[in-house]
């Protein structure tokens, strides 16, 4: 897929022009002085961490999955689990018990503890205590091997699958399957799931947003209503595309990813963004993750978008200007209106980002080539408060 | 009547609609055109022991049936008698129509199916429409289910053997033509609008409270009176009298030989014929009130209303009143009484001292109480009920509540130490063993083997707050002296492949936010039970079993089949193993261990060997210390050389030593002594045991008891090296596959088997060798196994009366007959005979063709395509699936570690059912089903 084959060719840069990015890297870092943000303005992370495999103790470089855990940091790379903790690494392979290399999803049960890891053509495992427990469609009632995404609820752990959602109930053992037989589902291929609130998201690659509340065990579809592939007929009519990579649900705000631009929904009205009319720098959005119900952080393949302030519509986007430049530039403005750019000090090589998380003030994000950490030194939600935003001067 | 229209609107909506889901509609219905001269099934079936096999469950034989067979509760409730002594029995609510009635035992619909679909009559007249509406006939296959000779029945009354063909002739119902009962224009008795009939009368008197008087009538010949009219017998006297034609018919018969009128007729003579119309007292009878009843019309029949139809001399018999009122009295013996005559123990398990010192709690896992003891006294001072089973208990810190394991009810009891009263009942895990608070008493850790984790309850709120994953079998628990950790001891290995060493876990909550802070793990160890954490918090002790699975089991002699230690789990991650073991002395089934306040002596009770090993604590470590990491890797663990030097001695105490308690002064060690009913007292000091309290078992020892203590002891073993009980703990498995050598050295692979519930599922063994359990337990045990004399017949009588005692545990999975929707559409697939594609699956291709309930297998002989390079023959016994959920690995030699395997991994040409046809939902779906048998 996309982001394997482009995972290779940055596999590939020599020795020498890695070392000489990173020799450029603490160059630009040096460069960059954190000043406060002007009121209105939004956060922008200027000063970056990078970590890659071997030098940097992570398993392998091509980063698919984030998930924190208070202080700790879960990462699930194409050929392990890594654990970020005290400044330091540790890493589990096959050889260590992981039952597969690759580690595309990480959820954490908040009552348990246990890590719950999705397996890309391995199934799921549980690593609790420092046991990997196997569960794959062999062995269990798991629907299929080809896991996306994983969500843990209460005592039941949603699994996204390529063959449709599966749930395991972790104090009964019962596993419950949901597809086209039982679900609303257009399609099986189901790419990302989160819960909250009684309520589990399922993102499904070219069947929406499915909606399972828990108490009613009812299914509700979240789709695209205008059906069009290619543009977005009627705006803000719903789903803005039916082809969804994720669902991130976050103060009663459901945030949805899709290969044609970002949605957003509080449960009456649906907004959507695409690449001409915000700050979003590609419509292909891989993972879109709410930091709060007016912000969400956009890994795309080209970049990160942030929507810093829905009510005023502002954007940071994080990319390199050119495909050859050292470090990446936050492109910071008001829907498609870039304002100004601030040079970070960020250096990853790739910016096929895959994964993204929210650690404290701090965000991670995951891409082909290595894995980043923007320190939120002074981070502030929404927009920096000396001044009212225009908007709420306006009284919206 | 009303069923039938009710049932022939449903069949028309049915048909607008699609296929219906067939529902039971009961013999009475069946009887509506089944009840004539020329079709006489009605009458026929009901005078056979068919229509009285529910009632006999009332009888006293009944209750000890059960009771041989290790089931616990009421005949009446029981899934395994009701599975053969009636219909439907498995059937959800919707399943049943209200025309039905459990209560006549096997029916119509037990060998011809549910009749909603094939009961219209123009259904009925065409073969093959009754064929499609599910209309079966019975075979021998459906018959055998129940009728293979069953050790529980032939061991309490007699039970001629079963000929197919000549008890097919006994049931024989022909018939075919002829007018409806309806159309006869019999003549009515009475035509009394007061008579509501037995059924509603049973409705309330059915059950222990009301003397099962509802069963004991059925088992009268009133009872038969109507059908016997329907026998040549009748039909001659009825002529000789003068009645001409069917005798049901004529009401001067029916005046003597049935009750009133209307749908029960058919049901005979009936409480109303002595007791007065129903309609009249019903209401002051079901308030409870016999005064107002008698007022308004319940009565008591005399000798003269009796002698109104048994006049003397009529039809060439003599009326005895006194003996054919004997025969008919309400109160004569049923089961209840047996049941309540079972000798009761209290097998102590586990006990707590309290703070003070000055009291023992000891939990009785055969009486369900708690006993509370005076210290001082050393007696008794009071028994408090708790739940069933009840295997561990804790005190909080303070000393002022108990909590109690119920391993039988899966619950825990909360028990107020000042008002010695239960204050509460927390549901748990399955199988809750070893339970313990946090150091603050605001948090309760169980350890919950059926289920294999651990629940976290909080004591504040006293519900269940979330449950934590432990290794296989969890058991024990200790809590660390800083309260920040909970050792949780497991009793069995992870999965490992046959061949491969065990591998334990003792799995370690961290108290703060009770998840789980690390996982030990013990090599080549299992039955990893007893758990005490060093004052000094440096380490812990805990007591194993190395089992040596990996070679054949034919080296006893050499101590190559168990060995018997403790592991100590040291607070840097490193495990030793020390045998406790001494050359040809060995000390089996050790059980707990309990650490002195002061650190120095660890004592560790020996459940196979009645013996407590006392522990030098120092010069343990110093045996450790003092060994290359190699010898403490490979040689320690396997030496049965070291013990004398670390082990001060070996104190004898009662039979069958479980669970310690130190008290808080370090001065005594109690132990229980299950199989005593009592607790001995070890005085630390003396280094011997210096009391004995009682716990009031019963004097009397019966021969299950008896055969109980046999099989926890090791006696039996060369060395002494493991019991009965080292393999089959609870009765259970030990989860390990085996290599055992009277099927040939290095060949067959046997997966351990459950005893839980077996007595009925003859042949044992995977192989079906042993026709009984006493052959399984016979002189082959010791040329096998043991390696020293035989059992003496004696023995092997008592042990196998026990063996057949030991209950199944209750279905965690199913709550009374209602199924969730994945059961329900699981139980489908279970009972299909077509694929998805329509295709016909031959009834051995079924799961329920050689799994059929109540013991889901027909005891046959079968290849499921599952023999390896390993296996000398391709046929193996079909096991039984209740509880099977608790019995991994599955498949004789284990290789399937989930019932998922069974079908995923093992099953690649449908031998073993036809299942590759299934979607992985389906599959789902079937596993939830079997999880409820």
């Amino acid at each position: 897929m996309t982001s394997s084959s482009t995972s290779r060719r940055c596999s590939a840069i020599p020795a020498l022009v890695f070392a000489i990015l990173v020799l450029a890297t603490w160059t630009v870092a040096a460069q960059v002085t954190e000043k406060p943000a002007a009121a209105g303005e939004p956060y922008v992370y200027t000063h970056w961490e990078t970590f890659y495999a071997e030098e940097d103790g992570l398993p392998n470089d091509h980063i698919f999955a984030l998930t924190a855990d208070g202080d700790r940091l879960w990462v699930g790379t194409e050929d392990g689990l890594a654990l970020y903790e005290d400044k330091t690494w540790r890493s589990w392979r096959e050889k260590d018990g992981l039952p597969w290399r690759v580690v595309s999803a990480i959820a954490v049960s908040e009552k348990t503890g246990d890590v719950w890891v999705g397996l890309l053509g391995g199934g799921l495992a549980r690593f609790s205590g420092g046991r990997f427990d196997h569960f794959n469609q062999f062995n269990s009632g798991l629907v299929n091997d080809v896991v996306y995404g994983v969500a843990v609820l209460d005592d039941t752990v949603w699994v996204a699958t390529t063959a449709g959602m599966s749930a395991l109930n972790t104090v009964t053992g019962e596993w419950e399957i949901y597809t086209e037989k039982n679900a609303p589902m257009e399609e099986i291929w189901c790419y990302n799931v989160d819960a909250g609130d009684g309520k589990v998201y399922a993102a499904v690659w070219g069947g929406g947003i499915l909606e399972w509340d828990v108490e009613t065990r009812r299914w509700n579809a979240h789709r695209d209503p205008d059906r069009e592939m290619e543009i977005d007929l009627y705006r803000d009519d719903g789903l803005i595309h039916i082809i969804t990579t994720s669902a991130s649900y976050v103060d009663e705000v459901l945030w949805a990813s899709t290969y044609f631009g970002l949605s957003r929904y509080d449960g009456r009205h649906w907004r959507g963004w695409m690449d001409h009319d915000s700050g979003l720098a590609s419509n292909f959005i891989n993972i879109a993750k709410g930091r709060s119900g007016t912000s969400c952080y956009s890994a795309t393949d080209y970049g990160v978008a942030v929507l810093s302030d829905f009510a005023t519509d502002t954007w940071v986007s994080y990319r390199r200007e050119t495909e050859d430049a050292e470090t990446w530039t936050a492109y910071i403005g008001t829907g498609n209106e870039e304002r100004r750019t601030v040079v970070t000090d960020l250096s990853l090589p790739n910016h096929f980002v895959i994964a993204l998380e929210f650690q404290g003030d701090d965000l991670w994000i995951g891409t082909g080539h290595g894995l980043a950490r923007g320190v939120g030194k002074g981070f502030f939600e929404g927009l920096s408060k000396a001044e009212a935003s225009p908007r709420e001067e306006e009284g919206q | 009547m009303k069923g039938f229209v009710v049932f022939a609107i449903g069949m028309l909506l049915a048909t607008s609609a699609g296929a219906a889901e067939p529902v039971y509609v009961g013999a009475e219905v069946c009887g509506e055109c089944h009840d004539s001269l020329q079709r006489d099934q009605l009458a026929a079936w009901y005078r056979t022991p068919h229509a009285r096999a529910h009632a006999t469950l009332a009888l006293p034989e009944a209750a000890e049936i059960a009771r041989i067979s290790g089931i616990e509760e009421n005949p009446f409730e029981s899934p395994i008698c009701l599975g053969c002594h009636a219909t439907a029995s498995d059937a959800e609510a919707w399943q049943l129509d209200p025309t039905f009635h459990i209560a006549d035992g096997v029916q119509c619909e037990r060998c011809h199916g549910p009749g909603s679909e094939y009961m219209a009559a123009e259904v009925m007249l065409d073969p093959e429409a009754a064929r499609e509406a599910g209309l079966r006939k019975p075979d021998r296959r459906l018959c055998m289910v129940c009728h293979k000779v069953k050790f529980s029945h032939t061991s309490v009354i007699e039970v001629k053997p079963f000929d197919y063909d000549e008890a097919m002739k006994k049931i024989a119902h022909p018939g075919f033509g002829g007018e409806q009962r309806e159309a006869a224009g019999r003549s009515r008795p009475g035509d009394d609008p007061h008579v509501v009939g037995v059924m509603v009368c049973a409705s309330c008197h059915a059950g222990e409270s009301m003397g099962y008087v509802a069963s004991k009538w059925r088992l009268t010949r009133h009872a038969e009176a109507y059908a016997t009219l329907g026998t040549e017998g009748a039909r001659s006297i009825a002529a000789a009298e003068g009645v001409d034609g069917d005798p049901r018919t004529s009401r001067t018969c029916l005046e003597c030989h049935s009750t009133g009128d209307g749908p029960s007729l058919t049901r005979g003579v009936q409480c109303e014929s002595c007791h007065g119309p129903g309609s009249d007292h019903i209401e002051q009878a079901a308030a409870g009130n016999p005064m107002a009843s008698h007022a308004v019309g319940l009565g008591y029949p005399t000798r003269a209303e009796c002698e109104r139809c048994h006049q003397p001399g009529i039809h060439g018999s003599e009326f005895e009143y006194q003996s054919y009122l004997s025969r008919v009295d309400h109160s004569r013996a049923d089961m209840a009484a047996a049941r309540a005559a079972a000798v009761e123990y209290k097998t102590p398990f586990n006990l707590a001292v309290s703070p003070d010192g000055q009291r023992l709690y000891v939990a009785c896992e055969a009486s369900d109480a708690l006993a509370v003891v005076d210290t001082a006294s050393r007696e008794v001072v009071d028994e408090i009920e708790v739940g069933n089973l009840p295997h561990g208990v804790c005190l909080s810190p303070d000393g002022g509540r108990a909590y109690v394991s119920n391993r039988g009810d899966d619950t825990v009891t909360v028990v107020d130490l000042e008002e010695l009263e239960v204050v509460d009942t927390i549901a748990v895990g399955d199988e809750p063993h070893g339970v313990i608070t946090d150091a603050t008493a605001t948090t309760l850790y169980v350890a919950n083997a059926g289920s294999a984790d651990i629940s976290v309850v909080d004591l504040q709120q006293r519900r269940e707050v979330k449950r934590l994953s432990a290794g296989r079998g969890a058991w024990g628990v200790s809590r660390s002296p800083d309260g920040a950790s909970v050792f949780v001891t497991n009793n069995l290995s992870h999965f490992v492949p046959f061949r491969t060493p065990s591998r334990s876990e003792v799995t370690v909550v961290g108290t703060e936010s009770s998840v789980i802070a690390d996982r030990v793990m013990v090599p080549e160890a299992n039955l990893i039970q007893g758990v005490d954490v060093a004052p000094g918090g440096d380490f812990a002790l805990v007591t194993l079993i190395r089992t040596k699975n990996l070679v054949p089991m034919t080296r006893v002699l050499q101590g190559w089949v168990m060995t018997n230690g403790i592991g100590v789990l040291w607070g840097d991650g490193r495990v030793d193993q020390l045998l406790l073991d001494e050359p040809d002395n060995y000390f089996a089934d050790p059980t707990d261990v309990a650490i002195t306040p002061d650190g120095r002596l660890a004592f560790v009770s020996g459940g196979g060997v009645d013996q407590v090993a006392v522990v030098d604590i120092e010069r343990m470590r110093s045996i450790l210390e003092n060994a290359s990491d190699d010898d403490r890797r490979d040689l320690l663990p396997n030496h049965l050389g070291v013990s004398t030097e670390f082990v001060e001695r070996r104190i004898e105490v009662g039979r069958n030593p479980r669970g310690l308690a130190v008290s808080p002064d370090g001065r005594y060690v109690y132990v229980a002594e299950a199989l005593d009913d009592s607790v001995a007292v070890i005085d630390v000091i003396q280094r011997r045991k210096t009391a004995t309290i009682d716990l009031g078992g019963p004097e009397e020892i019966t021969l299950a008891r008896k055969g109980e203590d046999i099989f926890h002891s090791a006696e039996v073993t060369y060395g002494r090296q493991f019991s009965c009980h080292s393999c089959h703990p609870d009765g259970g498995i030990d989860n390990i596959t085996y290599d055992i050598e009277p099927d040939g050295i290095g060949v067959n692979p046997v997966d351990n088997r459950t005893l839980r519930g077996i007595l009925d599922t003859a042949p044992f063994k995977w192989t079906g060798k042993n026709a009984t359990i006493s052959r399984q337990c016979g002189p082959r045990l010791a040329v096998f196994f043991t390696r020293i004399d035989p059992f003496t017949p004696d023995q092997v009588v008592a042990l196998e009366s026990y063996i057949r005692t030991i209950p199944r545990n209750p279905n965690r999975y199913r709550v009374g007959n209602e199924l969730t929707p994945a059961q329900r559409r699981g139980k489908a697939l279970f009972e299909r005979s077509t694929t998805n594609s329509g295709e016909p699956i031959p009834v051995e291709g079924r799961c329920s063709g050689c799994h059929p309930a109540p013991y889901f297998t027909n005891r046959e002989m079968v290849s499921v395509g599952t023999a390896s390079e390993l296996d000398t023959q391709d046929v193996f016994d079909i096991p039984h699936l209740n509880n099977i959920y608790e019995s991994a690995p599955y498949l004789h030699d284990g290789r399937a570690e989930t019932l998922e395997e069974i079908w995923t991994r093992f099953n690649p040409y449908d031998e073993h059912g036809v299942t590759n046809d299934m979607t992985k939902d389906q599959l789902n779906d079937l596993i939830e089903y079997l999880k409820t048998l």
